[in-house]
């Protein structure tokens, strides 16, 4: 494998990726806010339907998108079948229930009577809810990490409605596979430890982000 | 008459059958310290968060200086009030975020968030931990932050919900010191809720006694404290007496106050000619016929007005020009062979009696 393919497919993997976990947080958080601030009848049967999208396959969604945009599928017309595009779908798909999910469970974990400290402090709902995103950061990119290695690291999304395709589709773990099949495990185990390499970069850049500005605790001695 | 700043019509709260809260009319008037007293789970905290707009009752009208502010729109003048719950809970970030977070709420420009900023932690002697996270502080500090971060607003109305609870007993006496000042200095409308008698009988320019979710009785301090409305108020004030006087002067460290037409001595510090509340309990009191040479200052005299029966103590009230209450067992009372309408001498030592200025 030349270098300038090597760059392509990590490129490739990291804005798909990217992509797929920046949409999911936009729609994630509001979704969880949303959640959360609400009081409804079916609010648990949702959030027992979020959790369960935590856990679900990447091939199964893989099955689901690639039904919808089969060629003659119901969104089929969009041709999106085996293009990047639909590979950000699918693994938007993954990643907005763990998002969504993670993000409610950290804006419960905020303390009740700390929002009812800021309205009282004259806060309007807008300025409440950023004290809740405030207050709640550490388990936001908690959210954000969980979701980004989960998209980076599936496979069976990407190959189903990306097709693999050389130069177009062929993404890191779609790579790993194909090279392993063929018999090239120098080449499978270099692209793994880029995909390792790759991984642990944005994961090191998030939680830079998640503890800055943290005080220093005291911690207990455990010793 | 002074402005009526806040009132509130025909509040009721119900919570399943019975019901929670029942207020028909309540006013609070411009600058004054209102305290709100009662037992725990009288409704006194709930009464105040519906009065700072922060719950609902179930029907009622609240005006904030002659407006009707709950009517569902959160207004300007709904802002105008700061509620400070009794657990102070903090923000992320340092002292000076949480001191700050009242005035980013309401935008205020950044060159006057600092001049307050400057002001007010020079008030609370806060400056030493701007810098630090308040979750590292003290008991007290804690406490100073959670009132100086209203006090920063500059609010018009402040609403505190037992803010000296679970404070010890020194630092709370700095900081009911240093509040009472402060608060009178800005003028800030303020009520107060405590179950804590000598907070209310130092605070409160009026006192209103909540029981079951009912204010039994209102009005100035000493008249609360001296003739409770019913058993029930008697109970829980402890039969405190409560004497208004003025200080005249010091002599030899006693301090001397004027009342009723007598001087009375205490420990305390009050320049001449300030109003100054002086408290004592009644099983301080002693009681007797002919008045002895002993090494108690006080003596009052008057006649017996009631002798009531508690298990194993009495309590008389003498008519000494005040109200004074007097505890004593059922075997001195035999002692001396009291009934009512007899004179009798009261006698308390300097030592016995609490100063506080109103």
């Amino acid at each position: 494998m030349s270098l300038p393919e090597l760059l392509q497919i990590t490129w490739l993997s990291l804005t798909v990726s990217g992509l797929a976990v920046l949409l999911a947080f936009l729609t994630g958080l509001p979704s969880a806010i949303w959640l959360y601030l609400r009081e409804f009848r079916g609010k648990r049967f949702i959030i027992s339907l979020i959790n369960t999208g935590m856990g679900l396959p990447p091939v199964v969604i893989g099955l689901f998108i690639a039904l919808l945009f089969w060629r003659n599928g119901p969104l089929g017309f969009l041709q999106l079948i085996y293009t990047p595009a639909a590979m950000v779908i699918a693994q938007f798909i993954i990643a907005f229930p763990v998002v969504a999910g993670l993000s409610f469970v950290a804006f419960e974990q905020v303390e009740a009577e700390l929002l009812l400290q800021a309205r009282a402090l004259g806060a309007s709902r807008l300025q409440m809810i950023k004290i809740l995103i405030n207050e709640s950061r550490l388990g936001q990119l908690a959210a954000l990490i969980a979701a980004f290695g989960g998209v980076i690291s599936e496979v069976g999304a990407v190959m189903m409605v990306g097709g693999n395709l050389k130069g177009y589709t062929r993404v890191l773990t779609t790579s790993i596979v194909q090279e392993t099949r063929m018999g090239n495990f120098t080449a499978a185990i270099y692209l793994s430890l880029v995909l390792l390499a790759l991984s642990f970069t944005v994961n090191w850049l998030l939680t830079s982000i998640q503890h800055r500005g943290e005080t220093k605790w005291k911690r207990p001695n455990w010793k | 008459m002074e402005k009526t700043e806040l009132e509130i019509k025909g509040l009721r709260l119900t919570r399943g059958s019975n019901w929670v809260l029942s207020v028909p009319s309540f006013e609070l008037r411009k600058g004054e310290c209102l305290v709100l007293f009662g037992p725990n789970g009288a409704g006194k905290s709930t009464f105040l968060r519906i009065a700072a707009l922060l719950e609902e009752a179930d029907s009622g009208e609240i005006y904030y200086q002659g407006r009707l502010v709950n009517d569902g729109n959160r207004t300007e003048l709904g802002r105008r009030a700061v509620y400070l719950l009794q657990k102070p809970v903090f923000f992320k970030g340092t002292v000076r975020d949480n001191l700050l977070l009242g005035l980013k709420f309401r935008r205020l420009e950044s060159s006057e968030q600092e001049k307050r900023l400057e002001a007010i932690s020079r008030l609370f002697q806060l400056e030493p931990y701007l810098d630090r996270s308040p979750f590292e502080l003290s008991g007290g500090e804690k406490q100073r932050v959670h009132l100086a971060r209203a006090f920063i607003i500059q609010p018009d109305f402040l609403f505190l919900d037992e803010p000296f609870n679970g404070l010890d007993v020194d630092l709370k006496d700095l900081l009911l010191e240093d509040f009472s000042r402060i608060r009178k200095s800005t003028g800030t409308t303020t009520i107060l809720v405590t179950h804590n008698r000598d907070e209310a009988a130092f605070l409160a320019d009026r006192i209103m006694v909540m029981i079951d979710g009912e204010i039994v009785q209102a009005g100035p301090v000493e008249e609360v404290f001296s003739r409770p409305a019913t058993p029930d108020i008697s109970r829980l004030l402890g039969h405190e007496t409560l004497v208004e006087g003025i200080a005249v002067g010091e002599e030899q460290g006693l301090l001397k106050i004027s009342a009723h037409g007598q001087t009375i001595q205490a420990y305390g510090s009050a320049l001449p000619g300030q109003r100054v509340i002086l408290t004592f309990r009644p099983e301080e009191v002693i009681l007797t016929k002919d008045r002895p040479r002993t090494s108690v200052r006080n003596w009052f005299y008057g006649p017996v007005e009631e002798i009531k029966s508690f298990d194993r103590m009495i309590l008389v009230s003498v008519n000494c020009g005040f109200n004074l209450k007097a505890l004593i067992s059922r075997a001195s009372l035999e002692e001396l062979n009291l009934q009512p309408g007899e004179q009798v001498w009261a006698g308390i030592k300097a030592s016995a009696l609490t100063v506080a200025a109103p």
